[in-house]
């Protein structure tokens, strides 16, 4: 009888010795950090200004081949760039000195991981060397923004001045939008109004000072940015000797598309443009052009 | 110990008077417990049976329920190019809701069932009044025992089910269908907090449902007509209604938890 209840003893010890152990395999294996057994790898460093969603333990890429994962995150106070420890393995030791470790995200919404492109450097990355140049990760506000336009628009750091442009159709264009010279954010506009006189629309663009000798013959133009994005004003300089002043009136102006004509316009430029670069049987393009 | 129900006509009545008694029977059995510390090899045996010996039924379901739900998820989540998220899915599923609801039907077949049976045929066969005679507290030395046999053991049963459907998505998401074992891994990490997923979510609530499942087994037993179709329906019944309780007790757990 007592080695029956002895044999239950051991039973009942085992299957709580048990219990706890898979309650501390959940509590430390799948909620905190711990560390996954690797094979052998060395580990250096990367300085990058924005990690973005980055997590410990992401992996490593070269050609998008998993060679390791992100040891670790770290923050020195006081600094502003995050240190990312990277675990490559001990296989890949030919890592050039100057390649770029980027952070990429998998698809759309997937995960960051850190990309390795190599560089020429005859020099290799040592143990606990670091990767000195670095991408850091887009935030998904700042490539909307620049997507849709709105997001670089300067601060009139050297006052403005001011022009008007007569459109006879300005979309969707509002106060606030930028104005672009060459893509790059020049000013932006002041005001959207009906002229009760002219019946049509007057646009004010306040142009950053430090850009004062744009011809006055330059044309103006409401584009979009991308096939879906806000409305913005382009001005393309003309040939004049005499620049835009302060008050002028822009006399060339390209109003706003419709969306057909945008749609077409894509349409058309988009697939002439395939051709061009790919030309992998895609001749089933509209042979019109502009 | 004739705690059985006085009979009504009326189901709800029936059933109101069901839950009274079995509210006061767990009375009865938490004012038990200093009495049966006496018996604490009988409370060891218990456990050895509802706990040790549900473990290859706990531990196979684990698995398999961690390894269909990563095959589900995996499925779905390609849609969106998302499966790395599945592991993190996977466990946040587990630990919140199919771990503790699982464990506790399944301890309510394999453990609830057995000790309603064994009970009921104590009762049948007049074993419980024996011990009456004999001066042994039937509720100290039969009851309570199981009922803390119980509570300890299905919170243990649920860690061990919830490892292994960690386990088992693991094998199926990494080892076969070629998700990143470190993505799986710090995903899960990431997002799987020890405070509200594992001691509100597996730890309490299998407290909660062993105490529930165990109880009504046992009461069951206790209340059983003692002849052998009153086992089998007393048996049935512990089925039934610890079923209906583990579901309806896991909303209003999970109402007052999150």
């Amino acid at each position: 009888m007592s080695q029956q209840r002895s044999s239950y003893a051991v039973g009942t010890g085992l299957f709580i010795v048990l219990g706890f152990a898979a309650l501390a395999y959940l509590a430390t294996q799948t909620s905190s950090v711990a560390n996954v057994h690797q094979g052998a790898s060395y580990s250096v460093d990367a300085h990058f200004t924005n990690i973005g969603q980055l997590k410990e333990r992401a992996p490593v890429k070269i050609a998008g081949v998993r060679v390791g994962q992100v040891q670790s995150i770290t923050l020195t106070p006081g600094q502003e760039v995050a240190d990312v420890k990277l675990a490559i393995d001990k296989r890949y030791d030919a890592i050039p000195q100057d390649s770029v470790a980027t952070i990429f995200t998998s698809g759309l919404l997937g995960d960051q991981y850190v990309g390795i492109e190599y560089g020429s450097s005859k020099q290799m990355v040592a143990a606990g060397g670091t990767l000195s140049r670095t991408k850091s990760s887009q935030p998904l506000e700042e490539m909307l923004g620049k997507f849709f336009g709105a997001g670089g628009v300067t601060d009139n750091i050297g006052g403005t001045y001011v022009v008007k442009a007569d459109f006879t159709n300005v979309g969707t264009l509002s106060a606030g939008a930028p104005v672009k010279m060459a893509g790059v954010v020049i000013g932006s506009v002041q005001s959207v109004r009906a002229d009760p006189v002219k019946l049509n629309a007057q646009v004010v663009l306040a142009i950053d000072k430090r850009y004062d000798t744009i011809p006055d013959d330059s044309s103006a133009a409401v584009f979009t940015s991308g096939l879906i994005g806000s409305q913005y004003v382009a001005i393309q300089p003309g040939g004049s000797p005499d620049a835009l002043k302060d008050g002028d009136e822009m006399i060339l102006t390209q109003s706003a598309m419709q969306l057909e004509d945008l749609i077409g316009k894509f349409l058309v430029n988009g697939s002439s443009s395939d051709k061009k670069d790919a030309g992998d049987g895609k001749s089933d393009t509209p042979a019109g052009k502009h | 110990m004739n705690a059985r129900a006085p009979q009504h006509n009326n189901v709800v009545i029936q059933s109101l008077a069901q839950i009274g008694n079995c509210g006061l029977f767990l009375l009865t059995l938490l004012v038990a417990i200093p009495r049966s510390f006496r018996y604490v090899r009988e409370t060891v045996r218990q456990l050895w049976f509802v706990g040790a010996m549900s473990l290859t039924i706990i531990m196979v379901c684990g698995l398999f329920i961690g390894m269909v739900l990563m095959l589900q998820l995996y499925n779905v989540l390609s849609i969106f190019g998302s499966t790395s998220a599945s592991g993190m899915v996977v466990a946040l599923a587990v630990y919140r809701e199919l771990g503790p609801v699982v464990t506790a039907l399944l301890f309510a077949g394999r453990a609830g069932t057995s000790i309603t049976a064994e009970i009921g045929l104590m009762r049948a066969t007049d074993q419980i009044d024996a011990m009456e005679m004999m001066a042994v507290d039937p509720i100290a030395y039969v009851a309570t025992p199981r009922f803390l046999a119980g509570l300890i053991a299905m919170p243990l049963l649920c860690c061990v089910f919830c490892a292994m459907a960690i386990f088992g998505g693991h094998l199926v998401g990494v080892t076969w269908l070629g998700i990143d074992n470190g993505t799986f891994w710090s995903n899960m990490t990431a997002v799987v907090v020890v405070h509200t997923d594992i001691v509100n979510g597996v730890l309490f609530k299998s407290l909660v449902f062993g105490a529930v499942v165990s109880l009504i087994a046992v009461f069951q037993g206790f209340t059983t007509p003692p002849t052998s179709e009153g086992v089998a329906y007393a048996t049935t019944r512990t089925v039934v209604a610890s079923s209906i309780a583990i579901l309806a007790l896991d909303f209003v757990l999970t109402a007052f938890l999150m």
